[in-house]
């Protein structure tokens, strides 16, 4: 069975406008459209197996967060259809769910109450959580005081223990240093071995090749290509030093 | 609906929670303040209408003002702080999903704590005040006011949080607001002054006063100790009114929260 179906997703934002009455105005006055529409996924058709790792890229902007907020229900699609087999945790680029006001314990306890664990368990998994994160000196402080390693760290540890099906990564491991960028490669591919659908868009590739089975190169909110891991990036990453035009499928 | 907020049970209690402490964090008095705010607001008031402008208008006036100023902050601070119930909480509203009714009605629920315990101070240092009396069979309005207020006040979050995810000028709004709306509602006088006013204008228009649910709410709070000078004085039918009112408005406010939530992770 498939843990994640996405058939003919397309998505459309409004660009920033000048909200005011003035910019109102301005517009009304210049018979422009107050929405320019602009196209952040167009079309996106792809599955993900249970138990597969996947791996997303691009380039800045492709709309690889943009899916994953589609994915995770944080946005809604203007239409299409998302299918997520599974519980689902997200790590949406940086500080993912954090709030900035609590400490790191009520982060913890305050992410895991939102993945719908009960006390008992929050109780169970929270130990372990602060071990993988590696924050117990820092873990009565205010996140807003963390450094952006610490806050994926937390952000990390918290995600892959809310007993979920389907992880999305995103970037979140950029910030990292290298001992736990390796201690959180380790985990992910223990995970895949568990059973659990890994989601990972990362702009360092070589990692990739190690934990992902499949990937999928998203252009300009378009599926480019869909493929093996190392072909796709042998793909990508030959097109991407020189700028030629080497668009050939 | 309902049902689906249930399964979250544990994340309500935890927000609820947070957003009591969270207020009082770094304050000297901490949860007191409860208490000292409306005190602070009443003795203003007796000040400059019980002494300036000699206008002691009910029997022990300052705990008259009390007991309609308690829960007027409480509609009041859950409104201002609801506006911001989801704009002030971009960091996870744009990282996570869940059910974002739940912000609206953590904010709710941390003033009703806040609520109860004031109320129920003023309420036992009325018992022993000379010259009140509780009107025991009025104690039955006390957990419709509650009710109602709860309802009402629900609504108007509902409302005005989202609205404030598009147009941060709803803040501004509701806070210009709040204010004219105190004084349309029986705080710093009875209701029973509107039906005695020598002004034609006040006596013709008073049935429209109590178009205004907080007033007929904390008319039916006044009644238990100001039997004369509150819920009697209300046309039952208004109280019916009210009620119907707040239902539909609840009604009307979470289909617009609904409707509008669907893009308010992307304009946030
Ligand atoms: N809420 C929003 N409103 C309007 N436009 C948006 C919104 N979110 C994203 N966009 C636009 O959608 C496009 C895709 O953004 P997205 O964040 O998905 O890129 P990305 O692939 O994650 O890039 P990166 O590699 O830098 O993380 C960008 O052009 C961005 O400006
Ligand atoms: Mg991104």
């Amino acid at each position: 069975m498939d843990a994640i179906v996405v058939e003919n997703l397309t998505k459309h934002f409004r660009k920033a406008y000048d909200k005011t009455l003035k910019g109102f105005f301005i517009s009304v006055a210049k018979r422009e459209s107050r929405y320019e529409e602009f196209v952040a996924l167009n079309n996106v058709s792809f599955s993900v197996k249970k138990g597969e790792s996947y791996a997303i890229i691009g380039k800045n902007g492709a709309g690889k967060s943009t899916l994953f907020k589609v994915l995770s229900g944080i946005i809604s699609p203007d239409s299409g259809e998302v299918q997520m087999n599974g519980k689902v945790a997200p790590l949406i680029e940086l500080g993912a769910g954090l709030s900035r006001d609590l400490t790191g314990a009520e982060n913890i306890r305050l992410n895991c109450a939102i993945f719908g664990l009960s006390k008992a368990r929050i109780r169970d998994v929270y130990d372990s959580i602060v071990e993988f994160s590696e924050l117990e000196d820092f873990i009565d402080t205010p996140v807003k005081f963390y450094s952006s390693g610490m806050k994926s760290r937390l952000g990390f540890a918290i995600a892959i223990h809310v007993d979920a099906e389907i992880i999305l990564i995103d970037e979140v491991l950029a910030v990292g240093d290298k001992d736990f960028k390796k201690k959180c490669y380790t985990k992910m591919e223990e995970l895949r071995n568990e059973g659990k659908t890994l989601v990972v868009v990362s702009h360092s590739l070589k990692p990739l090749r190690r934990i992902c089975d499949r990937a999928l190169l998203l252009e300009k909110g378009e599926v480019k290509d869909i493929g093996s891991i190392d072909e796709i990036l042998d793909k990508y990453e030959s097109e991407k030093p020189k700028k030629k035009k080497t668009k050939g499928a | 609906m309902f049902a689906d907020i249930m399964k979250y049970k544990e994340l309500l209690y935890f927000l609820v929670h947070k957003e009591v402490r969270i207020r009082y964090r770094n304050s000297i008095f901490g949860f007191l303040w409860t208490l000292l705010e409306p005190l602070g607001l009443m003795a203003i008031y007796a000040l400059v209408f019980g002494e300036i402008l000699n206008k002691n208008l009910v029997k022990a006036y300052p705990l008259f003002i009390l007991m309609g100023l308690i829960p007027w902050t409480f509609f009041n601070n859950t409104l201002r702080r609801g506006t911001k119930a989801l704009s002030g909480n971009v960091s996870l509203i744009k990282k996570v999903y869940f059910p974002r009714e739940i912000f609206p009605i953590t904010i709710l629920l941390a003033n009703l704590v806040n609520f109860v315990p004031a109320f129920i101070l003023v309420f036992v240092i009325a018992m022993f005040t000379p010259g009140l009396h509780l009107q025991w069979y009025q104690l039955i309005y006390l957990p419709g006011a509650l009710l109602l207020q709860c309802l009402f006040t629900l609504a108007c979050t509902f409302l005005v949080s989202v609205l404030n995810v598009y147009y941060r000028d709803v803040e501004f709004i509701v806070n210009l607001m709040l204010r004219a709306w105190m004084y349309l509602c029986p705080i710093i006088y009875p209701v029973s002054l509107l039906g005695a006013s020598k002004s034609d204008l006040v006596r013709e228009f008073a049935w429209l006063y109590f178009l205004n649910p907080m007033a007929v709410i904390i008319s039916m709070y006044h009644g238990i100790f100001y039997p004369k000078e509150a819920v009697t004085k209300i046309p039952p039918s208004m109280i019916i009114f009210v009620i119907i009112l707040s239902l539909l408005l609840l009604v009307f406010s979470w289909w617009i929260f609904k409707r509008l939530n669907r893009r308010v992770g992307e304009v946030i």
